[in-house]
Protein backbone atom coordinates (compact mmCIF):
# COMPACT_ATOMS: atom_id res chain seq x y z
CA UNK A 1 0.00 0.00 0.00
CA UNK A 2 2.94 2.26 0.61
CA UNK A 3 4.32 1.62 -2.61
CA UNK A 4 0.90 2.96 -4.30
CA UNK A 5 0.40 6.10 -1.84
CA UNK A 6 4.22 6.91 -2.70
CA UNK A 7 3.65 6.65 -6.28
CA UNK A 8 0.43 8.54 -5.86
CA UNK A 9 2.03 11.45 -4.01
CA UNK A 10 4.75 11.47 -6.61
CA UNK A 11 2.19 11.31 -9.21
CA UNK A 12 0.44 14.55 -7.79
CA UNK A 13 3.80 16.69 -7.06
CA UNK A 14 4.80 16.36 -10.88
CA UNK A 15 1.77 17.28 -12.01
CA UNK A 16 1.32 20.49 -10.33
CA UNK A 17 4.88 21.66 -10.59
CA UNK A 18 4.06 21.30 -14.66
CA UNK A 19 7.08 19.14 -15.45
CA UNK A 20 8.30 20.26 -18.86
CA UNK A 21 8.55 16.62 -19.74
CA UNK A 22 5.50 15.08 -18.49
CA UNK A 23 3.23 17.90 -20.30
CA UNK A 24 5.50 17.44 -23.19
CA UNK A 25 4.52 13.55 -23.29
CA UNK A 26 0.94 14.82 -22.78
CA UNK A 27 0.75 17.44 -25.18
CA UNK A 28 1.70 14.92 -27.94
CA UNK A 29 -0.54 12.29 -27.30
CA UNK A 30 -2.91 14.91 -27.40
CA UNK A 31 -1.84 15.67 -30.73
CA UNK A 32 -1.87 11.85 -31.71
CA UNK A 33 -5.21 10.93 -30.72
CA UNK A 34 -6.78 13.81 -31.81
CA UNK A 35 -5.16 13.63 -35.65
CA UNK A 36 -6.19 9.73 -35.20
CA UNK A 37 -9.58 10.38 -33.85
CA UNK A 38 -10.60 12.54 -36.60
CA UNK A 39 -8.50 10.78 -39.76
CA UNK A 40 -10.48 6.71 -38.29
CA UNK A 41 -13.69 8.59 -38.40
CA UNK A 42 -13.72 10.58 -41.43
CA UNK A 43 -12.81 7.17 -43.47
CA UNK A 44 -14.51 4.89 -41.34
CA UNK A 45 -17.77 6.59 -40.54
CA UNK A 46 -19.23 7.01 -43.74
CA UNK A 47 -17.63 3.40 -44.92
CA UNK A 48 -20.24 2.45 -41.93
CA UNK A 49 -22.81 4.67 -43.44
CA UNK A 50 -22.84 2.70 -46.82
CA UNK A 51 -22.84 -0.28 -45.14
CA UNK A 52 -25.93 0.24 -43.24
CA UNK A 53 -27.88 1.43 -45.53
CA UNK A 54 -27.10 0.59 -48.96
CA UNK A 55 -27.71 -3.08 -50.60
CA UNK A 56 -24.69 -4.33 -52.79
CA UNK A 57 -23.02 -7.23 -53.54
CA UNK A 58 -20.51 -8.08 -50.94
CA UNK A 59 -21.75 -5.81 -48.21
CA UNK A 60 -21.96 -9.07 -45.67
CA UNK A 61 -18.36 -9.55 -46.45
CA UNK A 62 -17.11 -6.30 -46.15
CA UNK A 63 -19.86 -5.93 -42.48
CA UNK A 64 -17.69 -9.55 -41.71
CA UNK A 65 -14.00 -8.21 -42.56
CA UNK A 66 -14.70 -4.63 -40.75
CA UNK A 67 -16.12 -6.46 -37.49
CA UNK A 68 -13.37 -9.13 -37.70
CA UNK A 69 -10.88 -6.13 -37.62
CA UNK A 70 -12.10 -4.98 -34.35
CA UNK A 71 -10.01 -7.57 -33.07
CA UNK A 72 -6.91 -6.86 -34.60
CA UNK A 73 -4.04 -7.22 -32.43
CA UNK A 74 -2.06 -3.77 -31.83
CA UNK A 75 1.41 -5.57 -31.64
CA UNK A 76 0.51 -6.85 -35.34
CA UNK A 77 -0.48 -4.11 -36.91
CA UNK A 78 2.55 -2.29 -35.34
CA UNK A 79 4.39 -5.00 -36.87
CA UNK A 80 2.87 -4.81 -40.19
CA UNK A 81 3.60 -1.44 -40.51
CA UNK A 82 7.23 -1.51 -39.40
CA UNK A 83 7.18 -3.82 -41.93
CA UNK A 84 6.09 -1.31 -44.56
CA UNK A 85 7.44 2.15 -43.48
CA UNK A 86 11.00 0.65 -42.60
CA UNK A 87 14.05 1.37 -44.79
CA UNK A 88 13.85 -1.33 -47.20
CA UNK A 89 10.10 -1.36 -47.03
CA UNK A 90 7.40 0.19 -49.88
CA UNK A 91 6.83 3.81 -48.00
CA UNK A 92 10.19 3.45 -46.63
CA UNK A 93 11.30 6.66 -48.81
CA UNK A 94 8.47 8.60 -46.54
CA UNK A 95 10.94 8.35 -43.85
CA UNK A 96 7.98 8.05 -41.31
CA UNK A 97 9.45 5.17 -39.13
CA UNK A 98 9.70 6.27 -35.56
CA UNK A 99 7.72 9.21 -36.34
CA UNK A 100 4.47 10.88 -34.57
CA UNK A 101 2.97 9.82 -38.12
CA UNK A 102 3.80 6.53 -37.73
CA UNK A 103 1.96 6.04 -34.58
CA UNK A 104 -1.19 8.05 -36.13
CA UNK A 105 -1.03 5.44 -39.13
CA UNK A 106 -0.97 2.60 -36.42
CA UNK A 107 -3.69 4.31 -34.58
CA UNK A 108 -5.92 4.66 -37.67
CA UNK A 109 -5.73 1.70 -38.77
CA UNK A 110 -7.08 0.41 -35.31
CA UNK A 111 -9.75 3.14 -35.35
CA UNK A 112 -10.77 3.09 -38.23
CA UNK A 113 -12.55 -0.53 -37.89
CA UNK A 114 -14.21 0.86 -34.66
CA UNK A 115 -15.77 3.91 -36.62
CA UNK A 116 -16.63 1.88 -39.42
CA UNK A 117 -18.53 -1.01 -37.44
CA UNK A 118 -19.98 1.26 -34.94
CA UNK A 119 -21.52 3.62 -37.18
CA UNK A 120 -22.30 1.06 -39.59
CA UNK A 121 -24.70 0.35 -36.19
CA UNK A 122 -25.74 3.14 -35.16
CA UNK A 123 -27.23 4.16 -38.70
CA UNK A 124 -29.25 0.11 -38.35
CA UNK A 125 -30.64 1.53 -35.47
CA UNK A 126 -32.21 4.52 -37.09
CA UNK A 127 -35.98 4.08 -37.85
CA UNK A 128 -36.09 3.73 -41.78
CA UNK A 129 -38.46 5.97 -42.06
CA UNK A 130 -36.39 8.36 -41.09
CA UNK A 131 -34.49 7.90 -44.90
CA UNK A 132 -37.23 7.17 -46.52
CA UNK A 133 -39.43 10.53 -45.32
CA UNK A 134 -35.99 12.51 -46.04
CA UNK A 135 -36.11 10.75 -49.62
CA UNK A 136 -39.52 11.40 -50.30
CA UNK A 137 -39.31 14.97 -49.57
CA UNK A 138 -36.85 15.35 -51.80
CA UNK A 139 -33.29 15.26 -50.14
CA UNK A 140 -30.31 13.97 -52.15
CA UNK A 141 -27.73 11.84 -50.60
CA UNK A 142 -26.19 14.00 -48.66
CA UNK A 143 -28.79 15.58 -47.12
CA UNK A 144 -30.31 12.36 -46.90
CA UNK A 145 -27.24 11.59 -44.85
CA UNK A 146 -26.82 13.91 -42.97
CA UNK A 147 -30.64 13.42 -41.44
CA UNK A 148 -30.06 9.82 -40.61
CA UNK A 149 -27.09 10.97 -38.92
CA UNK A 150 -28.71 13.98 -37.07
CA UNK A 151 -31.16 10.72 -35.52
CA UNK A 152 -28.60 8.73 -34.74
CA UNK A 153 -26.68 11.94 -33.12
CA UNK A 154 -25.74 10.00 -29.31
CA UNK A 155 -24.90 6.66 -30.60
CA UNK A 156 -22.21 8.44 -33.34
CA UNK A 157 -21.11 10.59 -30.51
CA UNK A 158 -20.09 7.05 -28.65
CA UNK A 159 -18.16 6.21 -32.01
CA UNK A 160 -16.28 9.21 -31.64
CA UNK A 161 -15.71 8.36 -28.06
CA UNK A 162 -14.32 4.63 -28.81
CA UNK A 163 -12.25 5.75 -31.29
CA UNK A 164 -10.85 8.46 -29.40
CA UNK A 165 -10.92 5.89 -26.53
CA UNK A 166 -8.70 2.73 -28.24
CA UNK A 167 -6.21 5.87 -29.70
CA UNK A 168 -5.55 6.99 -26.63
CA UNK A 169 -5.09 3.87 -24.85
CA UNK A 170 -3.03 2.22 -27.72
CA UNK A 171 0.69 0.95 -26.50
CA UNK A 172 1.95 -1.85 -28.86
CA UNK A 173 2.17 -0.05 -32.22
CA UNK A 174 3.02 3.11 -30.91
CA UNK A 175 6.50 1.23 -29.01
CA UNK A 176 7.17 -0.42 -32.66
CA UNK A 177 6.80 2.17 -35.18
CA UNK A 178 7.12 5.21 -32.76
CA UNK A 179 10.18 3.28 -30.99
CA UNK A 180 8.95 5.58 -27.61
CA UNK A 181 11.62 8.24 -28.39
CA UNK A 182 12.01 10.74 -25.61
CA UNK A 183 10.69 14.04 -26.56
CA UNK A 184 9.87 12.98 -29.99
CA UNK A 185 7.77 10.28 -30.08
CA UNK A 186 7.25 8.78 -26.11
CA UNK A 187 2.98 9.08 -25.79
CA UNK A 188 1.74 8.82 -22.47
CA UNK A 189 1.03 4.87 -22.95
CA UNK A 190 4.21 4.05 -24.24
CA UNK A 191 6.16 6.70 -21.35
CA UNK A 192 4.14 4.00 -18.44
CA UNK A 193 5.26 0.85 -19.70
CA UNK A 194 8.90 2.46 -19.64
CA UNK A 195 9.01 4.12 -16.64
CA UNK A 196 6.79 1.29 -15.02
CA UNK A 197 9.61 -1.32 -16.61
CA UNK A 198 12.30 1.27 -14.73
CA UNK A 199 10.77 1.00 -11.51
CA UNK A 200 9.72 4.81 -11.61
CA UNK A 201 6.41 4.19 -10.31
CA UNK A 202 5.46 7.55 -9.25
CA UNK A 203 6.62 9.06 -12.98
CA UNK A 204 4.12 6.27 -14.49
CA UNK A 205 1.29 6.74 -12.47
CA UNK A 206 1.46 10.46 -13.28
CA UNK A 207 1.35 10.12 -16.47
CA UNK A 208 -1.45 7.32 -15.90
CA UNK A 209 -3.46 9.79 -14.47
CA UNK A 210 -3.08 12.52 -16.74
CA UNK A 211 -4.60 9.53 -19.20
CA UNK A 212 -7.70 8.68 -17.61
CA UNK A 213 -8.34 12.77 -16.74
CA UNK A 214 -7.93 13.49 -20.67
CA UNK A 215 -10.51 10.29 -21.33
CA UNK A 216 -12.41 12.21 -19.03
CA UNK A 217 -12.13 15.58 -20.41
CA UNK A 218 -13.09 14.09 -23.79
CA UNK A 219 -16.04 12.11 -22.92
CA UNK A 220 -17.62 14.82 -20.53
CA UNK A 221 -17.03 17.82 -23.48
CA UNK A 222 -19.17 15.23 -25.62
CA UNK A 223 -21.66 14.79 -23.51
CA UNK A 224 -22.21 17.99 -23.40
CA UNK A 225 -22.57 18.52 -26.73
CA UNK A 226 -24.93 16.01 -26.56
CA UNK A 227 -26.97 17.71 -23.82
CA UNK A 228 -27.04 20.71 -26.35
CA UNK A 229 -28.78 18.97 -29.30
CA UNK A 230 -31.05 17.12 -27.31
CA UNK A 231 -34.07 18.98 -28.31
CA UNK B 1 -48.07 9.59 -65.24
CA UNK B 2 -46.83 7.45 -63.22
CA UNK B 3 -46.83 3.99 -63.51
CA UNK B 4 -45.96 0.33 -62.14
CA UNK B 5 -45.21 -2.31 -65.09
CA UNK B 6 -44.70 -5.76 -64.31
CA UNK B 7 -43.69 -5.10 -60.89
CA UNK B 8 -43.04 -8.03 -58.39
CA UNK B 9 -41.70 -7.78 -54.88
CA UNK B 10 -40.56 -9.83 -52.41
CA UNK B 11 -38.92 -9.86 -49.34
CA UNK B 12 -37.02 -12.21 -47.89
CA UNK B 13 -37.82 -14.50 -50.88
CA UNK B 14 -41.79 -13.93 -50.25
CA UNK B 15 -43.35 -12.50 -52.62
CA UNK B 16 -45.64 -9.37 -51.33
CA UNK B 17 -46.93 -7.63 -54.85
CA UNK B 18 -47.31 -8.84 -57.92
CA UNK B 19 -48.59 -6.36 -60.36
CA UNK B 20 -48.82 -6.92 -63.86
CA UNK B 21 -49.26 -3.05 -64.46
CA UNK B 22 -50.66 -0.16 -61.70
CA UNK B 23 -51.21 3.43 -63.31
CA UNK B 24 -51.82 6.96 -61.37
CA UNK B 25 -53.09 9.37 -64.20
CA UNK B 26 -52.40 13.02 -63.46
CA UNK B 27 -55.36 14.80 -61.11
CA UNK B 28 -56.42 11.16 -60.60
CA UNK B 29 -58.19 10.05 -57.05
CA UNK B 30 -57.45 6.98 -56.02
CA UNK B 31 -58.04 4.92 -53.63
CA UNK B 32 -56.52 2.07 -52.77
CA UNK B 33 -58.32 -0.80 -50.62
CA UNK B 34 -56.98 -4.39 -48.53
CA UNK B 35 -56.87 -5.59 -45.24
CA UNK B 36 -53.82 -6.01 -43.61
CA UNK B 37 -51.16 -7.44 -45.41
CA UNK B 38 -52.39 -7.31 -48.88
CA UNK B 39 -49.12 -5.28 -49.99
CA UNK B 40 -50.54 -1.70 -49.74
CA UNK B 41 -48.08 -0.07 -48.02
CA UNK B 42 -45.26 -1.83 -50.56
CA UNK B 43 -47.39 -0.77 -53.24
CA UNK B 44 -47.28 2.96 -52.01
CA UNK B 45 -43.55 2.70 -51.40
CA UNK B 46 -42.65 1.40 -54.95
CA UNK B 47 -44.91 4.55 -56.36
CA UNK B 48 -43.15 6.67 -53.71
CA UNK B 49 -39.87 5.56 -55.56
CA UNK B 50 -38.19 4.90 -51.69
CA UNK B 51 -38.10 1.13 -52.21
CA UNK B 52 -36.86 -0.77 -55.96
CA UNK B 53 -38.72 -3.40 -57.12
CA UNK B 54 -37.49 -7.02 -57.21
CA UNK B 55 -38.20 -7.36 -60.25
CA UNK B 56 -40.17 -5.15 -63.13
CA UNK B 57 -40.15 -0.78 -63.33
CA UNK B 58 -41.54 1.74 -62.10
CA UNK B 59 -42.10 4.92 -64.77
CA UNK B 60 -42.75 8.03 -65.31
CA UNK B 61 -44.01 9.22 -68.04
CA UNK B 62 -43.06 6.08 -69.95
CA UNK B 63 -39.16 6.90 -68.97
CA UNK B 64 -38.14 3.64 -66.48
CA UNK B 65 -37.16 6.19 -62.82
CA UNK B 66 -37.28 2.94 -60.79
CA UNK B 67 -35.87 -0.73 -61.24
CA UNK B 68 -33.70 -3.48 -59.60
CA UNK B 69 -30.79 -2.02 -61.51
CA UNK B 70 -31.59 2.03 -61.37
CA UNK B 71 -31.79 3.33 -58.35
CA UNK B 72 -33.93 6.41 -58.01
CA UNK B 73 -32.51 9.96 -58.44
CA UNK B 74 -33.65 13.04 -56.49
CA UNK B 75 -34.99 14.76 -59.38
CA UNK B 76 -37.85 11.80 -60.20
CA UNK B 77 -38.45 11.63 -56.31
CA UNK B 78 -39.26 15.25 -55.42
CA UNK B 79 -42.22 15.29 -57.93
CA UNK B 80 -43.83 12.21 -55.43
CA UNK B 81 -44.39 12.64 -51.68
CA UNK B 82 -45.57 9.62 -49.64
CA UNK B 83 -46.88 10.10 -46.07
CA UNK B 84 -46.77 6.59 -44.19
CA UNK B 85 -48.85 5.11 -41.80
CA UNK B 86 -46.87 6.04 -38.91
CA UNK B 87 -45.19 8.98 -40.01
CA UNK B 88 -42.03 10.19 -38.25
CA UNK B 89 -40.77 13.91 -38.07
CA UNK B 90 -37.77 14.78 -37.96
CA UNK B 91 -35.81 16.33 -34.83
CA UNK B 92 -36.75 20.29 -34.76
CA UNK B 93 -39.80 21.85 -34.58
CA UNK B 94 -43.02 21.38 -36.38
CA UNK B 95 -41.94 24.62 -38.53
CA UNK B 96 -38.51 22.90 -39.22
CA UNK B 97 -40.00 19.93 -40.52
CA UNK B 98 -42.36 21.98 -43.05
CA UNK B 99 -39.93 23.59 -44.20
CA UNK B 100 -37.38 20.49 -44.59
CA UNK B 101 -38.34 19.65 -48.37
CA UNK B 102 -38.37 23.12 -49.37
CA UNK B 103 -35.07 23.56 -48.12
CA UNK B 104 -33.81 20.58 -50.13
CA UNK B 105 -35.46 22.49 -52.91
CA UNK B 106 -33.33 25.04 -52.36
CA UNK B 107 -36.79 27.13 -51.42
CA UNK B 108 -36.00 29.65 -48.01
CA UNK B 109 -36.78 33.01 -47.24
CA UNK B 110 -40.22 34.59 -47.00
CA UNK B 111 -41.55 32.63 -49.97
CA UNK B 112 -40.93 29.51 -48.10
CA UNK B 113 -42.49 30.69 -45.42
CA UNK B 114 -45.56 31.54 -47.37
CA UNK B 115 -46.19 28.32 -48.32
CA UNK B 116 -45.74 26.58 -44.73
CA UNK B 117 -47.89 29.04 -43.11
CA UNK B 118 -50.14 28.46 -46.02
CA UNK B 119 -50.49 24.48 -46.10
CA UNK B 120 -50.24 24.42 -42.26
CA UNK B 121 -53.37 26.88 -41.89
CA UNK B 122 -54.70 24.38 -44.20
CA UNK B 123 -54.47 21.19 -42.19
CA UNK B 124 -54.70 23.57 -38.86
CA UNK B 125 -51.50 22.87 -37.70
CA UNK B 126 -50.46 26.68 -37.18
CA UNK B 127 -50.87 26.41 -33.51
CA UNK B 128 -48.39 23.11 -33.34
CA UNK B 129 -45.46 25.62 -35.45
CA UNK B 130 -43.31 25.90 -32.71
CA UNK B 131 -43.72 22.43 -31.36
CA UNK B 132 -41.42 19.87 -31.03
CA UNK B 133 -41.96 16.36 -31.89
CA UNK B 134 -42.18 14.75 -28.81
CA UNK B 135 -44.91 17.63 -27.39
CA UNK B 136 -47.35 15.92 -30.36
CA UNK B 137 -50.24 13.52 -30.60
CA UNK B 138 -49.85 10.64 -32.79
CA UNK B 139 -53.29 12.55 -34.91
CA UNK B 140 -51.49 16.20 -34.56
CA UNK B 141 -48.08 14.22 -35.85
CA UNK B 142 -49.93 12.47 -38.75
CA UNK B 143 -51.77 15.90 -39.71
CA UNK B 144 -48.24 17.89 -39.73
CA UNK B 145 -46.87 14.73 -41.95
CA UNK B 146 -49.12 15.50 -44.40
CA UNK B 147 -49.47 19.49 -44.70
CA UNK B 148 -45.15 18.64 -44.75
CA UNK B 149 -45.68 16.41 -48.07
CA UNK B 150 -48.27 19.34 -49.39
CA UNK B 151 -45.51 22.00 -48.70
CA UNK B 152 -42.97 20.74 -51.24
CA UNK B 153 -46.65 20.42 -53.62
CA UNK B 154 -45.55 17.58 -54.92
CA UNK B 155 -47.80 16.22 -58.33
CA UNK B 156 -48.39 12.54 -56.68
CA UNK B 157 -49.21 12.54 -52.88
CA UNK B 158 -49.23 8.79 -51.67
CA UNK B 159 -51.24 8.67 -48.39
CA UNK B 160 -51.04 5.39 -45.91
CA UNK B 161 -53.79 5.19 -43.81
CA UNK B 162 -53.53 9.15 -43.86
CA UNK B 163 -56.44 9.32 -40.67
CA UNK B 164 -55.58 5.76 -38.44
CA UNK B 165 -54.65 8.31 -35.28
CA UNK B 166 -57.85 10.58 -36.03
CA UNK B 167 -61.43 10.64 -34.67
CA UNK B 168 -63.62 11.06 -37.50
CA UNK B 169 -63.86 14.82 -37.46
CA UNK B 170 -60.52 14.84 -37.83
CA UNK B 171 -60.54 12.67 -40.49
CA UNK B 172 -63.17 14.63 -42.25
CA UNK B 173 -61.33 17.99 -41.69
CA UNK B 174 -58.33 16.11 -43.56
CA UNK B 175 -60.21 15.15 -46.42
CA UNK B 176 -61.16 18.38 -46.57
CA UNK B 177 -58.16 20.05 -46.50
CA UNK B 178 -56.77 17.31 -49.63
CA UNK B 179 -59.78 18.16 -51.64
CA UNK B 180 -59.26 21.79 -51.23
CA UNK B 181 -55.29 21.42 -52.21
CA UNK B 182 -56.64 19.11 -55.03
CA UNK B 183 -58.97 21.86 -56.12
CA UNK B 184 -56.37 24.35 -56.14
CA UNK B 185 -53.89 22.66 -58.21
CA UNK B 186 -54.86 19.23 -59.78
CA UNK B 187 -52.28 17.08 -57.73
CA UNK B 188 -53.24 13.00 -58.09
CA UNK B 189 -53.55 11.20 -54.41
CA UNK B 190 -53.45 7.72 -54.28
CA UNK B 191 -54.70 6.46 -50.52
CA UNK B 192 -54.05 3.05 -48.89
CA UNK B 193 -57.21 2.56 -46.54
CA UNK B 194 -58.69 -0.35 -44.90
CA UNK B 195 -61.92 1.81 -43.82
CA UNK B 196 -63.92 1.20 -47.07
CA UNK B 197 -66.14 4.42 -46.04
CA UNK B 198 -63.40 6.88 -46.64
CA UNK B 199 -62.28 5.52 -49.90
CA UNK B 200 -65.86 5.65 -51.23
CA UNK B 201 -66.51 8.79 -49.78
CA UNK B 202 -62.91 10.40 -51.81
CA UNK B 203 -61.73 8.75 -54.27
CA UNK B 204 -63.13 8.61 -57.90
CA UNK B 205 -60.91 5.28 -58.43
CA UNK B 206 -61.40 2.30 -56.14
CA UNK B 207 -58.89 -0.88 -56.16
CA UNK B 208 -58.75 -3.60 -54.06
CA UNK B 209 -55.02 -5.25 -53.44
CA UNK B 210 -55.38 -9.02 -52.25
CA UNK B 211 -52.57 -10.94 -51.44
CA UNK B 212 -50.14 -8.71 -53.53
CA UNK B 213 -52.56 -8.68 -56.49
CA UNK B 214 -54.90 -6.43 -57.64
CA UNK B 215 -58.47 -8.13 -57.09
CA UNK B 216 -60.90 -8.26 -59.91
CA UNK B 217 -63.94 -8.04 -57.23
CA UNK B 218 -63.90 -3.99 -55.31
CA UNK B 219 -64.64 -5.83 -51.35
CA UNK B 220 -67.60 -3.43 -50.94
CA UNK B 221 -69.94 -3.63 -47.76
CA UNK B 222 -67.80 -5.69 -45.84
CA UNK B 223 -67.73 -6.26 -41.83
CA UNK B 224 -66.12 -8.06 -39.37
CA UNK B 225 -68.86 -9.51 -36.96
CA UNK B 226 -68.72 -12.14 -34.65
CA UNK B 227 -71.32 -15.03 -35.15
CA UNK B 228 -73.68 -16.47 -32.96
CA UNK B 229 -73.92 -19.86 -32.54
CA UNK B 230 -77.72 -21.21 -33.11
CA UNK B 231 -80.45 -20.63 -35.29
CA UNK B 232 -79.66 -20.56 -39.29
CA UNK B 233 -80.81 -17.46 -40.18
CA UNK B 234 -78.53 -15.26 -37.75
CA UNK B 235 -79.21 -11.43 -36.86
CA UNK B 236 -75.49 -10.04 -36.09
CA UNK B 237 -74.81 -6.61 -35.49
CA UNK B 238 -73.17 -4.19 -37.11
CA UNK B 239 -73.02 -0.77 -36.08
CA UNK B 240 -76.36 0.39 -34.58
CA UNK B 241 -77.92 -1.85 -37.38
CA UNK B 242 -79.13 -5.84 -37.54
CA UNK B 243 -78.24 -7.99 -40.26
CA UNK B 244 -79.48 -10.98 -41.18
CA UNK B 245 -77.77 -13.67 -42.18
CA UNK B 246 -77.89 -17.13 -43.45
CA UNK B 247 -75.02 -19.56 -41.86
CA UNK B 248 -74.29 -22.28 -39.91
CA UNK B 249 -70.81 -20.89 -39.12
CA UNK B 250 -70.16 -19.70 -36.05
CA UNK B 251 -67.59 -16.92 -34.22
CA UNK B 252 -65.43 -14.32 -36.32
CA UNK B 253 -66.13 -13.62 -39.57
CA UNK B 254 -66.14 -11.43 -42.10
CA UNK B 255 -69.83 -10.62 -43.92
CA UNK B 256 -70.04 -8.81 -47.38
CA UNK B 257 -73.30 -7.57 -49.14
CA UNK B 258 -72.55 -7.64 -52.60
CA UNK B 259 -73.78 -4.65 -54.21
CA UNK B 260 -75.29 -5.33 -56.83
CA UNK B 261 -78.12 -7.67 -54.51
CA UNK B 262 -79.03 -5.04 -52.61
CA UNK B 263 -82.79 -3.64 -53.90
CA UNK B 264 -83.18 0.33 -54.06
CA UNK B 265 -85.92 1.88 -53.49
CA UNK B 266 -87.55 5.47 -52.73
CA UNK B 267 -90.41 4.20 -50.87
CA UNK B 268 -91.40 1.11 -48.12
CA UNK B 269 -90.61 -2.07 -49.03
CA UNK B 270 -92.45 -5.07 -48.22
CA UNK B 271 -90.87 -7.85 -49.21
CA UNK B 272 -89.55 -11.62 -47.91
CA UNK B 273 -85.67 -9.75 -47.90
CA UNK B 274 -84.76 -9.93 -44.14
CA UNK B 275 -82.68 -6.99 -44.50
CA UNK B 276 -84.81 -3.73 -45.16
CA UNK B 277 -83.13 -0.62 -44.16
CA UNK B 278 -83.88 2.93 -44.34
CA UNK B 279 -81.38 6.35 -44.42
CA UNK B 280 -80.33 8.71 -47.09
CA UNK B 281 -78.01 9.05 -49.84
CA UNK B 282 -75.09 10.25 -49.04
CA UNK B 283 -73.30 10.19 -52.59
CA UNK B 284 -73.38 8.98 -56.28
CA UNK B 285 -70.47 8.21 -58.24
CA UNK B 286 -70.34 7.13 -61.63
CA UNK B 287 -67.43 4.34 -62.06
CA UNK B 288 -68.21 3.39 -65.89
CA UNK B 289 -71.08 4.40 -68.23
CA UNK B 290 -74.71 3.53 -67.47
CA UNK B 291 -73.71 2.07 -63.61
CA UNK B 292 -74.23 4.09 -60.45
CA UNK B 293 -72.86 3.48 -57.30
CA UNK B 294 -75.19 4.49 -54.42
CA UNK B 295 -73.82 5.33 -51.26
CA UNK B 296 -76.40 5.59 -48.56
CA UNK B 297 -76.25 5.79 -44.76
CA UNK B 298 -79.06 3.60 -43.43
CA UNK B 299 -77.07 3.79 -39.84
CA UNK B 300 -73.78 2.03 -41.37
CA UNK B 301 -72.72 3.23 -44.91
CA UNK B 302 -74.10 0.71 -47.70
CA UNK B 303 -73.52 0.81 -51.07
CA UNK B 304 -75.39 -0.56 -54.03
CA UNK B 305 -74.73 -0.78 -57.90
CA UNK B 306 -77.89 0.44 -59.82
CA UNK B 307 -78.60 1.23 -63.96
CA UNK B 308 -78.13 5.03 -64.82
CA UNK B 309 -81.72 4.17 -66.13
CA UNK B 310 -82.87 3.21 -62.79
CA UNK B 311 -81.15 5.81 -60.74
CA UNK B 312 -83.00 8.69 -62.59
CA UNK B 313 -86.40 6.95 -62.56
CA UNK B 314 -85.86 6.96 -58.63
CA UNK B 315 -84.71 10.69 -59.27
CA UNK B 316 -81.57 9.76 -56.47
CA UNK B 317 -79.96 12.79 -55.57
CA UNK B 318 -77.20 13.41 -52.44
CA UNK B 319 -80.18 13.77 -49.71
CA UNK B 320 -83.06 11.91 -51.21
CA UNK B 321 -84.39 9.44 -48.66
CA UNK B 322 -83.69 5.87 -49.55
CA UNK B 323 -84.65 1.95 -48.66
CA UNK B 324 -82.01 -0.83 -49.08
CA UNK B 325 -83.24 -4.50 -49.44
CA UNK B 326 -81.49 -7.38 -49.64
CA UNK B 327 -82.27 -11.40 -48.68
CA UNK B 328 -80.37 -12.96 -45.54
CA UNK B 329 -78.61 -15.63 -47.92
CA UNK B 330 -77.32 -12.55 -50.52
CA UNK B 331 -75.09 -11.94 -47.45
CA UNK B 332 -71.16 -13.56 -47.83
CA UNK B 333 -69.64 -15.27 -45.20
CA UNK B 334 -66.22 -15.71 -45.19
Amino acid sequence: MDFLGEGLHRALQLISSVDPEVYGIALLTVKVAVVATLIACALGMPLGFVLASRRFWGRRAALTVVNTALAFPTVVVGLLLYGLLSRRGPLGGLGWLYSWQAIVIGDVILAFPIAAALSAAAVQGVDPRIRRTAETLGAGTWRTAWTVAREARFALAAVITAAFGQVVAEVGAAMIVGGNIRGSTRTLTTAVALYTAQGDFGLALALGIILLVMALVVNVALQLLQGRGSA
Amino acid sequence: MLELAGVRHAYEGRVVLDLERFTVAPGALIAIVGHNGSGKSTLLRLLALVERPTAGEVRWDGAVVSSPRLRPRAPARRRITLVEQRPMLFRGTVRENLAFGLVARGRRGAEAQNTIERVADRLGVTSLLARQRHELSDGEVQRVAVARALAVAPDVLLLDEPVSSADRAAAQALYAALAEERRARGLAICLASHQLEDAYRWADDIRALAEGRLSPVTPENLFRVELPAGAETKHVRVGPIGIAVTTAREGPAILAVPPTDIFVSTAPIVSSARNVFSGQVTRLGRPRPGVVHVTADVGIELIAVITEEAARDLGLAPGSPVTFAFKASAVRVF
